[in-house]
């Protein structure tokens, strides 16, 4: 019976070809659409991760209760052995030490007077020993004029500061705020060149330095504001960060201590964690969506099969097939045909998805102006849930459209099958 | 051997408000192996009358015994499983599934019945080689003349041999000489195999196979009677 049935769903283009090409659609869109939505919220918190968060971030526990205001004071130290710690601990993680702090930038004239002041988000990386800081935060790529720092007392200046007051290339400017020790901080340094990230929140006021320099300037030596810990494969797990989290913890972090370090995940962050569940959420609602619609779409595909192949089950009826077996053969094409839809739909669906992640559609230009942290190319991502999310909708709507459809089988009357089979 | 018992049969349907009345008081008794036909105009109840047979519909009152079975009490699934072991329809319409060739028609009778592959080839066979379409196996049914196709209708009706076939005007979209090829065809089964056919028709061409003819009129039973025509003795 099922062969003969696949014979009739083959040369009968209405019953599978139809049905398959919205299926295929439906899927396709899932898909795409499932990991465009993915990408974009992964490129928005690998964004945050590079920048600030890490997959991991190291605080001690007074600077992570007040860390908005970046209170030196309260800052990391003895590093050095923390981070050797850390390495030996976790050897597939990569561990890096910033310092964040605001100040005062004053732009000298010839005369070492005051020309131009304006406030300042400092923020020290390794540039000296290693690149990958400098390629995490996209730095010679956004760089506008120069280049990186290369030498103790060079800094770059946010490209938007240096245009608006006048800076030059090799010109100097001084660093005005407060040390860690709450002593008056007086920094002079270079301009080697100037960046541009393309984010607002990022370019406002923006100046990058060594971290020796800051260090140096900040009275923290062999200290740092956080230490962010990257995964090598560059690819944030929760389950690891989990485990990663939980151990180091245990060992290091102590409630009565305040100066103790503290391990926070990248979704316990700047509320990443909610942004996580939001994308879960919208991906969970637009497949839900792609059902409901799907659904319709093929209970009236279905009702329309049903009217074509009103004669065939009159016949089938006749001859004596039960209603219920009429009923389950036709629930059995479904999954065939929504089956063969959704392989379909997903093999164009990741063909699309694939393209979306290496090629990307740029939006630098419309979003120049938007002061969150955005990615200006947005990519689709690939991930292992897309090799079966398409048969979701796929499959439930075709099948509940063609239950809903055949539903009219039970209303037929056997009775009237000799005027029904003679028009 | 009586295979159909019809007693004090009556059929109402609902009509607005009121009721209609499509037989009424019908006593009926066909043997095995008849060729009979319910012959009538319009509305005379001859289709009513064959729905009941074929366990299709159950009477308002009174009894129809089909193959020592009560129609009345059968459930859904005991009715189609009547019409699958032991009733063959044949329609006016053909009714052929398009998208399956003539092999395929008539084999689709037997898928129900779960019969082996093997049995049910020879089967499928033996029933296009009785309707004398075995060069036509591979044919869609669009391929095929009106006369091929009821041909294959008949095929289709008998390759599980029931006990039963009831025709509705099986030879109303046939010209005259196709017409006879079926009736032939249909008597010459009716012997070979002892099938009981009953019709339901006002073709004249028809009435002149039929061995007995039951004349219904305004839902009632006017006429019985067992016919001696030419055509009738052929077999």
């Amino acid at each position: 019976m099922i062969k003969f049935l696949l014979k009739g769903i083959l040369r009968d283009r209405s019953r599978s070809l139809l049905p398959i090409i919205v299926v295929s659609i439906g899927v396709f869109l899932t898909i795409v659409m499932s990991a465009w939505m993915k990408g974009i919220f992964t490129d928005m918190i690998d964004m945050n991760a590079n920048f600030t968060t890490g997959h991991v971030k190291i605080m001690t526990r007074a600077y992570a209760e007040n860390s908005n205001q970046m209170p030196l004071d309260l800052a990391l130290l003895g590093i050095d052995e923390l981070k050797q710690n850390l390495e030996k601990d976790y050897p597939d993680m990569e561990w890096v030490s910033r310092i964040n702090f605001g100040g005062l930038l004053d732009v000298p004239d010839k005369n070492g007077e005051t020309r131009a002041q304006g406030p300042a988000a400092c923020k020290a990386i390794d540039f000296f020993h290693n690149p990958k800081e400098i390629e995490r935060m996209n730095i010679s790529k956004s760089l506008v004029k120069g280049s990186i720092p290369k030498k103790p007392g060079e800094a770059i200046i946010s490209d938007e500061f240096a245009e608006k007051f006048g800076v030059k290339l090799g010109e100097d400017v001084t660093l005005f705020g407060s040390t860690m020790n709450g002593s008056m901080l007086f920094k002079t340094f270079t301009v080697c060149g100037t960046i541009r990230f393309g984010m607002t929140m990022l370019d406002r006021g923006a100046i990058l330095m060594d971290i020796s320099d800051a260090q140096l300037a900040l009275d923290m030596e062999n200290g740092s504001t956080e230490i962010l810990g990257y995964f090598n494969d560059g690819n944030y797990d929760k389950l690891k960060v989990e485990e990663v989290t939980n151990t180091f913890n245990s060992k290091y972090s102590k409630e009565n201590d305040e100066f103790s370090p503290q391990m926070h995940k990248l979704e316990e962050q700047s509320g990443l964690g909610d942004y996580l569940a939001m994308a879960d959420g919208m991906i969970g609602m637009m497949i839900t969506f792609f059902v409901i619609a799907m659904s319709i779409v093929l209970w009236n595909t279905g009702l329309l099969g049903g009217l074509r192949r009103y004669t065939e089950y009159g016949i089938r009826l006749a001859l004596g097939e039960e209603k219920k077996h009429i009923y389950k053969t036709m629930i059995y094409e479904a999954i065939l045909i929504g089956i063969i839809g959704s392989v379909l739909g997903t093999i164009l669906g990741l063909g699309m998805a694939y393209y979306l992640q290496e090629v990307g559609l740029d939006f630098s230009e419309m979003t120049k102006n938007i002061s969150m942290m955005m990615p200006p190319i947005y990519r689709a991502t690939i991930f292992p849930d897309l090799f079966y999310i398409g048969f979701i909708p796929g499959l439930i709507a075709m099948v509940s459209g063609n239950a809903l459809a055949g539903l009219t089988i039970y209303k037929r009357k056997t009775s009237q099958l000799f005027k029904e089979l003679e028009v | 051997m009586e295979i159909i018992r019809i007693e004090g049969m009556t059929k109402r349907f609902p009509v607005g408000n009121g009721e209609f009345t499509a037989l009424k008081n019908v006593d009926l008794s066909i043997a095995e192996g008849e060729f009979v036909g319910l012959v009538g105009p319009s509305g005379s109840g001859k289709t009513t009358l064959l729905n009941i047979i074929g366990s299709l519909d159950t009477p308002s009152d009174g009894t129809a015994t089909v193959i020592n079975q009560d129609v009345s009490s059968l459930s859904h699934k005991q009715s189609a499983l009547l019409r699958n072991i032991h009733l063959g329809f044949i329609f006016q319409t053909y009714n052929l599934l398009p998208v399956y060739t003539v092999y395929e028609n008539v084999e689709f009778a037997l898928l129900l019945q779960n019969m082996s592959a093997t049995a049910r080839k020879k089967a499928v066979m033996d029933a296009l080689d009785w309707v004398g379409l075995t060069d036509k196996i591979k044919s869609k049914p669009a391929m095929l003349s009106g006369g091929e196709s009821q041909r294959v209708a008949i095929a289709r009706a008998m390759v599980k041999k029931p006990k039963i076939v009831l025709a509705d005007e099986p030879t109303a979209n046939l010209d005259s000489e196709n017409s006879h090829h079926i009736l032939q065809t249909m008597l010459k089964l009716n012997k070979e195999l002892k099938t009981t056919f009953v019709f339901a028709t006002h073709d004249e061409k028809v009435m002149k196979y039929l061995r007995r003819k039951i004349s219904l009129a305004d839902g009632k039973v006017i006429a019985d009677e067992l016919m001696q025509t030419e055509k009738s003795k052929q077999y």
